[in-house]
């Protein structure tokens, strides 16, 4: 696929909030746009005009030595970046044809539709159960029977509900590390998102949480648009369908994962993958 | 696909390893090119000798063969390698084991050189000339391309396997004739045609070895076309 | 000395090592005996407020009058209402001030002006001698009411704990790990529901501490309340009016020829500090961290 080309740009005259459940079709290729999208903290431009489709449903990887951008990119997507002091962007970042930068989009409800999941797993200090209704309640919704039906449903998701059915009550920081981040990825899907940002979130697990963690991620891509950022080559090898490769704030590549790591087309990727730099 | 001299890996363990694989198959190659020389030098020379080297050294051969196997295994759980890394462990363990086949064949001709050597020298035996030249070709130029990485030597492989299939068409042809003819040397015959045979079965392991050096320099599966 | 035998782990000059045992062992010693020196004046004061203040301690000192000069009998109910009534007033005006300045100077402006500027105008108050709060409290409320109060003296207490509740609050909402917040945002929280659900709550436990650290420090004050609620021989009914606190009559009844008072001085004495420290145990025990 290649990232030089900008297909027709949908206008965002006719802005709307990003409500996407209703007419949501799955299988979009291009379902998050990232046009010519460039990021500054303070003076230092991190990302320089970036360009990616990225389809509806499928898994796809960032990978990029540290500080590559790769980071920055993804949380750019729900603009956990506005967070940080001292940082502008240019260019534009669409999901499902609206500018994630509109006026008219709260940023808020923008976090609701696009879920995260952090490097250092990070249940709040309270109950499983608590945890999961957590967005719920800022949300408003305040139903028990909606809190309950949301815990077993998240639950399930992660694939964590048989293990800790019996104490949804007790302290999430009693788990383990694997269970703590599989509990943070059901409360990252409890307010029923369509896109799941993953930021390293294996990088502090064994392998056995990883595997769980992984074979998650791809039971998960039938529901959710999932982007992870890692580290671990084989792990996006083996969890995505499509794998960007950022370099010094660039785009290098971007291509199917297979063809990434058999045979990828630019010599930085080549060269990164193989061990031969970063 | 890169032609361009690729940098050491940062983890210097995986060059060396990968150097070692690579060192390893050079080394077989080098021995298996020997023992068919040794082969065809004993039926040339008619002498036994040669023989019996060509067929006692195979068994260095089958042991570098494991060898390498155990060396690509290795590379492979202890690096994981991806893209030209992995193309290049997977096509030197079947390149190992082509190689092996060649070897074998280098044995099954010694054999059939020393029972011509228990008869009269035939003429006929310089029918073979061209397959041995055009066979012998081939198997270097196919390591020559493995050690150089140069795709396009092999690439051109595969168009001289097709001659040498007709090479020993022809050959085959002719001395049926003559066993026609001249039944008393019938056996010497038959052993000429087994050794042009194996000749030919060279020229396929060189083709093939050839495609896995298509396959390891540009990632290309070139194998089974046009059939 | 005899030279010892050598072995796998001698050191190749066998004497550095015996100097070096030597001198760390002295001064492992030293530092043992030094710290417990510093037990001493601590332990003498429990001692002595202990042995002076029990032989009157009843029950009567909690519900009666302290005596007029000269006579016996009676107690210092008002003195230990009134120390409550000034420290809850000091609480109800120092907590939230403190606790919502703090969230704004770690919350919402870490790096503003603004921030630097509460937080060194915070450290430079706890500075202050807390007779200048004292002074302070007496030219801003009694002055201009005209009368000496309990509101004074609260007012007083509180720029006295002000720093000490905003100063450790910040600490404790910095103690707040990032990645619940981050967490929080990350699922579309605003600012104050994350603040409110998240921060606080985890942060409760050390801003608690801290309110308990401003207690036993405004109710063993004197100064600021001397010169603002006075003092008074009667029952609080207003906080309007001159008002009893344990450490202006410890300060008044000390000073007064009367053997009887010297004793209801010495009980207030050992009531103050048992008060104190409750307090502060109270504050490490209820409010120790739960989860980690």
């Amino acid at each position: 696929m290649s990232t030089e080309e900008h297909p027709i740009q949908i206008p965002n005259s006719t802005a709307r909030p990003l409500e996407l459940t209703d007419d949501f079709s799955p299988g979009e290729t291009n379902f998050i746009k990232v046009d010519n999208f460039k990021f500054f903290y303070g003076k230092k431009e991190a990302l320089h005009g970036i360009n990616l489709e990225i389809p509806s449903r499928r898994v796809i990887s960032f990978i990029g030595p540290s500080g590559c951008g790769k980071s920055t990119l993804l949380r750019n997507f729900n603009r956990m970046n506005e967070l940080i002091p001292g940082v502008r962007h240019e260019g534009d970042i669409t999901i499902h044809g609206t500018s994630i930068f509109d006026p008219s989009v709260e940023v808020i409800a923008l976090r609701r539709r696009i879920g995260m999941v952090f490097q250092k797993s990070n249940p709040f200090p309270m109950s499983i159960y608590e945890n999961i209704v957590y967005p719920l309640r800022i949300a408003g919704q305040g139903d028990r029977s909606v809190h309950d039906e949301t815990v077993e449903r998240c639950l399930c998701s992660a694939a964590l509900w048989d293990e800790v059915k019996d104490r949804l009550h007790d302290s999430a920081l009693g788990l383990s590390g694997g269970q703590m981040q599989r509990l943070c990825i059901a409360r990252a899907i409890a307010s029923s998102p369509e896109i799941l940002l993953m930021d390293e979130p294996c990088s502090a697990l064994d392998p056995i949480a990883t595997a769980k963690v992984e074979e998650l991620i791809i039971e998960l891509k039938k529901d959710f648009t999932i982007v992870i950022v890692t580290h671990n080559m084989q792990q996006a090898s083996r969890v995505s369908e499509l794998t960007a490769f950022f370099y010094l704030g660039n785009l290098v590549e971007f291509d199917e994962t297979r063809k990434i790591f058999t045979n990828p087309s630019k010599l930085q990727t080549e060269e990164y993958i193989t061990g031969r730099f970063g | 696909m890169h032609t361009e001299p690729s940098r050491p890996h940062t983890l210097s363990d995986f060059t060396t390893a990968l150097d070692k694989l690579r060192g390893s198959v050079l080394t077989m190659a080098s021995l298996t090119k020997k023992n068919l020389q040794n082969a065809i030098q004993g039926l040339f020379e008619r002498d036994d000798d040669f023989c019996n080297h060509s067929i006692a050294d195979d068994e260095e051969i089958d042991l570098l063969e494991i060898q390498i196997d155990r060396e690509g295994i290795e590379v492979m759980s202890r690096f994981q390698p991806v893209a030209k890394d992995l193309r290049e462990v997977i096509s030197s363990i079947k390149i190992g084991a082509n190689i092996e086949r060649v070897a074998d064949q280098a044995v099954n001709i010694a054999r059939r050189a020393r029972k011509l050597n228990e008869h009269p020298e035939l003429p006929e035996l310089h029918l073979l000339d061209p397959v041995i030249k055009l066979s012998l070709e081939m198997f270097e130029d196919a390591i020559r391309s493995f050690a150089e990485r140069n795709a396009s030597l092999a690439v051109e492989l595969k168009a001289r396997d097709k001659s040498l299939d007709r090479l020993n068409k022809e050959v085959t042809d002719e001395l049926i004739n003559r066993m026609q003819d001249d039944s008393t040397n019938l056996p010497a015959y038959l052993n000429m045609i087994f050794i042009s045979r194996c000749l030919e079965r060279i020229g396929d392991h060189s083709a093939n070895i050839a495609e896995d050096v298509v396959f390891a320099v540009r990632a290309e599966d070139i194998r089974h076309l046009g059939k | 000395m005899k030279p010892k035998p050598l072995h796998f782990f001698s050191s190749p000059k066998g004497e550095t090592s015996f100097f070096r045992l030597l001198r760390n062992r002295f001064l492992t010693g030293l530092c043992i005996a030094l710290s417990l020196l510093t037990l001493v004046p601590l332990i003498s004061i429990v001692i002595l407020v202990i042995r002076n203040g029990l032989p009157l301690l009843s029950m009567n000192l909690f519900s009666q009058l302290p005596p007029a000069p000269g006579l016996e009998g009676g107690g210092f109910g008002n003195a230990i209402m009134g120390t409550l009534v000034m420290v809850g007033i000091s609480l109800l005006l120092a907590v939230p001030l403190g606790v919502f300045s703090a969230v704004y100077i770690n919350e919402y402006a870490p790096v503003s002006p603004v921030s630097s500027a509460v937080r060194f105008v915070a450290k430079l108050l706890t500075g202050i001698p807390s007779i200048i709060c004292g002074v302070f409290a007496f030219a801003a409320v009694v002055m201009t009411s005209h009368h000496f109060s309990a509101i004074a003296g609260g007012v007083a207490l509180a720029i006295l704990i002000l720093p000490i509740i905003l100063l450790t609050t910040e600490q404790a909402l910095m103690g707040v790990s990032s990645a619940y917040r981050e967490a929080s945002f990350g699922v579309g929280a605003t600012a104050f529901q994350t603040i409110w659900r998240i921060v606080l709550p985890d942060a409760m436990p050390a801003i608690m501490t801290g309110v308990m650290l401003a207690v036993s420090r405004a109710a063993g004050e004197t100064a600021p309340v001397l010169f603002t609620a006075l003092f008074s021989q009667n029952w609080i009914t207003s906080v309007l009016e001159p008002t009893a606190s344990l450490s202006v009559l410890i300060y008044n009844f000390a000073s007064l020829p009367y053997a009887y008072h010297i004793k209801l001085a010495w009980s207030a004495s050992l009531v103050l500090v048992t008060v104190v420290t409750m307090t502060n145990i109270l504050a490490q025990l209820i409010f120790s961290p739960k989860h980690r």
